[in-house]
């Protein structure tokens, strides 16, 4: 009785929020749920009789999801997932009240969920998920969260609190160190790459995000890094060195703009991909959503289907037409995104025509410092032409200039693009760099001028 | 070419929030002014000649950080304080800032040793300080980004670096920020703090080339856009 009137209730408030367009009727539900029934998360999700998973990290949420979601809908589920934007503990919880009649049944068999890493320890306890997913730790609005040892021991909880398989980045040490948590040894699977082409062991000041042993706190020593603190490592006192992954990238045939074509070994067995997402980020959703396919006993020939026709995750690398102008809107959170972003895309392109958005609204994170870790200094040989827009324009154009690249800020969005548009040469691409809140903006913009797909949030 | 050396303490560990943006400013502003920068870092156990720098600074790091830092910091205890007396200039930021003073008090009540530099005791709260802070100084009005749950209080004697106008401060009752020793500085404020304060910059720059090089004026530098990006964040709630 409780359930449905908990349910009535979340309901009318779903519509009434829908309604009055305050809040696309997304956490409010889940809100009052959390307060009128505490248990209803789980008792509504203990009917997806193929059981709940969850994905978390700091980058690549959205897109791994996305690619899981692909895989099991054409294995024959019925799928349950939540937005990006939703992806608290309430927002989990409103998917699930959406997704539900009244009597409380869900018309799906499987619950897929991507979770910010610091609620996941809450949507864990509740939901019980038969698998979940860590893909990297990165220093992400540390202003929300603090530190990111603190951050990895929450997570660490949440595991702890379920009997679920867990996927862990045998490529980044705090992630992979959270093997620790599973109720049993056999629980534990990892994804990482062997063969890519590795950055050299540069030891810039750039910041590294966890560099040390997890275990002892002494240095890692690298034999190779991809990007970041992502690679293959040891701790020189023998406490801890990189797991062997079960999936494992043994190398990239071809890279482009669009996509990238990879050889995986499974278990020992080779198979080809053809991601269509570019960067090497990527190759490590596409790593752990082909390990989760895997483990849920999906065969691999429909694996490789799914993976080489889904597209990205809105923002994430879309492309959008404007006349005979092409536009890559890509974007940028965090200093270990946006870096990635500049070498996937821009390090290597002469007199680009780029217009990035940065705001600072509570969903961009409050503090822009971190633009200061990004190292734009790479961009300066290839003469860019860059314009700075959003709230927070000016502060671009001044990290620029420290990097030694002229730029012009043009705070209004609207008047920014159409600079864009004017310098993009005919038959020519632009580049797009918006931050969360700036993206949605953005993409608004644009729609006054194009079709652009409409954004689910 | 005349070289500048400037010694960036622990950037391994105390390297947070853009905080390295400040050496980026202080190069720039160097090398748009003639001069060669050279950048050293110190590190965990490896000993460090400071009489052959020019400018030292040093960074916020995560509390795993401080607690190694702390420890190796110690050594260079006296010889930090006599180059503070003779005007050394110096830039410490939240972390290193709190390892500056007398002790930082950790929620674990465990204590972490300071240098003394400045006259500050720092106690860490369960309130984080967070946000857009603006306060006026001696090098006119600052702003930055705060970040920190440690409350600073002065002690006796002690100068802060400025007073409050927008944000916490110190901590979260006096409405006083920062603590300076003759050139040396202490603040929470990152953002980072120099490339949108280039008087601050100038400051710390004019006193290293004084000592090295008796320079008396420094060349002008266009700021237009450090004080618009400053004026932008001075808006920012």
């Amino acid at each position: 009785m409780r359930q449905t009137l908990t349910l009535i209730i979340t309901k009318v408030a779903a519509g009434a929020s829908r309604i009055s367009r305050r809040g696309g009727g997304g956490a409010l539900p889940g809100l009052l749920a959390e307060k009128l029934d505490p248990k209803l998360a789980s008792r509504l999700s203990a009917q997806l009789s193929h059981g709940v998973i969850l994905v978390t990290g700091t980058n690549g949420k959205t897109t791994t999801t996305k690619l899981i979601a692909a895989e099991l809908e054409a294995h024959g589920e019925r799928v349950l997932t939540n937005r990006s934007g939703s992806n608290l503990r309430r927002g989990v919880i409103s998917s699930l009240i959406d997704a539900s009649n009244l009597s409380g049944e869900i018309d799906a068999t499987i619950g897929l969920f991507e979770v910010d890493e610091a609620w996941l320890r809450f949507v864990a306890a509740d939901l019980q998920p038969d698998k979940i997913v860590v893909l990297n730790l990165f220093r992400d609005q540390l202003d929300r969260y603090g530190e990111l040892d603190t951050l990895a021991g929450l997570i660490g909880d949440g595991i702890a609190s379920t009997k679920a398989k867990i996927y862990l980045n045998a490529d980044d040490p705090l992630v992979a160190s959270l093997s620790k948590y599973a109720a049993r040894s056999d629980l534990v699977n990892y994804f990482g790459v062997e063969g890519l082409p590795a950055k050299s062991t540069r030891r810039q000041v750039t910041p590294v995000d966890s560099d040390r042993c997890p275990v002892c706190k002494t240095e890692l020593v690298f034999s190779r890094i991809f990007y970041s603190h992502i690679g293959h490592y040891s701790c020189p006192n023998g406490d801890f060195s990189r797991p062997q992954p079960e999936v494992s990238l043994t190398h990239v045939n071809e890279s482009s703009d669009e996509s990238s074509d990879f050889t995986a070994a499974i278990t020992g067995k080779r198979y080809d991909f053809q991601l269509q997402l570019p960067g090497s980020y990527n190759l490590y959703n596409a790593l752990a959503a082909i390990a989760v396919g895997y483990g849920h006993g999906i065969a691999i020939a429909d694996l490789q289907t799914s993976i080489n026709t889904t597209e990205a995750a809105f923002g994430r690398v879309e492309r959008i037409t404007i006349g005979n102008k092409t536009l890559l809107l890509l974007l940028i959170k965090n200093p270990a995104g946006f870096t990635q972003v500049l070498e996937t895309f821009l390090s290597s392109k002469m007199k680009a025509n780029i217009l990035i958005i940065i705001n600072d609204n509570l969903a961009d994170g409050r503090d822009v410092s971190w633009l200061w870790d990004v190292p734009l200094e790479i961009l300066s040989s290839t003469q860019p032409n860059i314009i700075s827009s959003g709230i927070r324009a000016t502060e671009l154009t001044l990290r620029l200039k420290y990097a030694g690249i002229d730029s012009r800020s043009i705070e209004d969005l609207s008047s920014s693009l159409n600079a864009l548009l004017d310098e993009i040469p005919d038959g020519s691409m632009g580049y797009i760099l918006p931050t969360y809140t700036a993206m949605i903006a953005i993409r608004q913009e644009l729609s006054k001028r194009t079709d652009v797909p409409k954004m689910k949030l | 070419m005349n070289t500048i050396i400037i010694a960036h303490l622990y950037p391994r560990e105390m390297n947070i929030y853009g905080d390295l943006g400040n050496i980026i400013a202080l190069t720039r502003r160097l090398e748009w002014r003639g001069y060669a920068v050279e950048v050293r870092s110190v590190e965990v156990g490896k000993f460090f000649d400071f009489s052959k720098v020019d400018i030292i600074f040093g960074g916020g790091g995560q509390d795993s950080g401080q607690l190694i830092v702390g420890t190796d910091l110690l050594i260079y205890g006296e010889v930090l304080r006599n180059l503070a007396d003779s005007g050394m200039p110096m830039l410490l930021i939240c972390g290193l800032y709190q390892l500056f003073g007398n002790k930082f008090v950790t929620n674990n009540n465990q204590i972490i040793k300071g240098i003394d530099v400045f006259n500050i005791t720092t106690i860490a709260s369960d309130t984080r300080m967070i946000g857009n802070i603006v306060i006026e100084s001696s090098f006119g009005r600052l702003v930055g980004f705060e970040n920190h749950s440690g409350q600073t209080q002065l002690g006796v004697n002690q100068l802060p670096l400025g007073k409050v106008k927008h944000g916490f401060g110190n901590n979260s009752t006096r409405k006083h920020e920062g603590a300076v020793r003759n050139n040396a500085i202490g603040c929470y404020l990152h953002g980072p703090v120099l490339p949108k304060n280039p008087k601050l910059a100038d400051a710390l720059i004019l006193a290293a080339l004084k000592r090295k090089y008796g320079i008396a004026e420094l060349l002008k530098l266009d700021d237009s856009i450090e004080l618009r990006a400053a004026d932008v964040a001075s808006t920012r709630s």
